[in-house]
């Protein structure tokens, strides 16, 4: 009976190496087909797109102001504001594909939306991943925190203190290699984060410094301790490496709506109600051109 | 794939691994004294306590973990009951398990003929006595293959730990991915982990199920 279970065992065990050897060769084959096909086929062309009738966008659902969903069921926001001219501009329909920070390369380079205007900063790292346009929005890091424990600079994080991130962000890289002693309490949603903020998870909240500013701004008894944390960074639209007839149209694009202030506009529509207008010029990125 | 990104990150991987093994087996074990417990109230058919332990079974079956995980973790806070993530996902992983692990128990107990028992009392042995050396150790053996997958079940429900913060193998890797988007290489060691995790699960129960089966068939 023994040597029988003993056998079967075996047999099991060695049926299943096989199987998840065929997995890595599975992947393996897979890599070398995304690679050869990413130039051809994942991502459509600035002609397909218009022939289709529908542009793909990701935006975000929950990071308001810049996009989320209003009381009517309606996407909005200051990076809903521009995908909606952008669709309007090609003649197309925008299909609003809800994206959350971490999976928003993964949403290009799948080709399941044709743009990413999900507040995306640009960083290196992702430039090599994804095409960036030319960018309109500025950002650096923030970090918020309890008025009654305003957090100023990073050392008065004690050993034991956790601060909240959102996976995927630029706020988590940065801290990850510039700080690597901060215990980070790292979450996948944005309602996520705020809602353990709230519950007091973690003494501060770091995130890009126009997102910190609002819910400071929004919640009562939260103060932005650091309102410039790290590099001078900007958002752009992002598209699937090598899309270049896309990239070339959004950068002529926003080239275009500078001369018609769009983004003030966008701003004045969009933001106004949470950053005043003391924001406007630092925030907005008009004609591709920074500052 | 890149050998080198494979073999840099498996120590993160190795950490979430014991952090859901960690988290999974204090779940699990939680699950197995609620299931115990709640099948014997069934099967003693406990006045009042028993139809607790009925509306505890439906309720924590028919919603899914990730809701019972946000309530624990978002909405209890809020009333001023705070709970770490680790006891958050210990919990949710027991609370959700012990329902499944009654119905399983329970059923294993009705397996066993109602004479067997009247065979027990009549020969002289007391209630207790005919429930623990008689009932329990024929129940135990029908019990085992619903077990092992109760356990299997439950290892792969803590992949909603990322919404709690917890970093196990699917946050660790979901994270990595954003972080570096070295996305097959991370899915490709998402899936060995897991593998790694409930393939002894496995292979245990199936023995386990042959030597318990001997109560009922002997050898």
């Amino acid at each position: 009976m023994k040597k029988t279970i003993l056998s079967k065992v075996k047999k099991l065990t060695s049926l299943l190496l096989i199987g998840l050897m065929l997995t890595s060769v599975f992947t393996g084959c897979t890599t070398t087909k995304a690679d050869s096909s990413n130039k051809k086929t994942v991502y459509r062309t600035l002609k397909e797109i218009k022939k289709s009738g529908k542009i793909n966008i990701g935006v975000f659902s929950d990071k308001s102001p810049f996009g989320y969903v209003d009381k009517n069921g309606k996407y909005a926001g200051y990076d809903v504001y521009f995908a909606n001219r952008i669709a309007k501009d090609l003649g197309v329909d925008a299909n609003f594909v809800s994206v959350e920070a971490a999976n928003r390369i993964e949403y290009l380079q799948t080709g399941k939306v044709d743009i990413i205007l999900a507040n995306f900063t640009v960083t290196k790292e992702r430039a090599e991943e994804v095409d960036f346009a030319l960018p309109y929005m500025n950002v650096a890091l923030g970090v918020v925190s309890p008025s009654n424990k305003v957090i100023k600079k990073l050392d008065q994080i004690g050993a034991k203190d956790e601060v909240i991130v959102i996976s995927g962000t630029t706020a988590e890289t940065y801290l990850t290699k510039n700080y690597p002693k901060i215990k980070l309490q790292k979450y996948d949603a944005y309602a996520e984060a705020k809602t353990a903020f709230e519950n007091k998870n973690g003494v501060a909240w770091a995130n890009d410094n126009t997102e910190v500013i609002a819910f400071a701004k929004e919640n009562k008894g939260y103060t932005v301790g650091i309102s410039s944390l790290g590099d001078n960074d900007t958002i752009a639209p992002a598209v699937t490496k090598g899309n270049k007839t896309l990239l070339k149209w959004l950068n002529d694009e926003t080239k275009a709506l500078g001369k018609e202030s769009f983004f003030h506009k966008n701003y004045e529509k969009t933001l106004v109600d949470t950053y005043g207008a003391d924001y406007e010029e630092i925030l907005v990125v008009e004609g591709g051109k920074v500052k | 794939m890149d050998k080198d990104i494979l073999v840099s990150y498996i120590p993160l991987y190795k950490n979430a691994l014991l952090l859901t093994l960690k988290i999974g087996w204090q779940g699990i074990g939680l699950s197995m004294i609620i299931g115990l417990a709640g099948a014997a109230v069934l099967h003693f058919k406990v006045k009042v306590i028993k139809n607790i332990v009925g509306i505890y079974v439906e309720l924590f079956r028919n919603t899914p973990l990730l809701v019972q995980l946000f309530f624990i973790y978002f909405a209890l806070p809020k009333i001023g009951v705070n709970i770490s993530a680790e006891i958050c996902g210990m919990l949710g992983i027991g609370l959700l398990g012990g329902a499944y692990m009654i119905e399983t128990f329970r059923s294993g107990l009705e397996t066993i003929p109602v004479m067997q028992s009247e065979s027990a009392l009549s020969l002289g042995l007391d209630k207790r006595q005919t429930f623990l050396y008689v009932i329990l150790p024929q129940a135990f053996s029908a019990v085992v293959p619903g077990l092992t997958a109760n356990i299997i079940f439950l290892l792969k429900e803590t992949s909603v730990f990322s919404t709690i913060s917890l970093m196990d193998l699917m946050f660790t890797a979901k994270d990595l991915i954003g972080m570096y988007a070295k996305t097959i290489e991370c899915l490709f060691l998402l899936v060995v982990f897991y593998f790694i995790m409930i393939l002894p699960v496995s292979i245990i129960g199936m023995i386990v199920e042959r030597k318990t089966r001997y109560a009922e068939f002997g050898d």
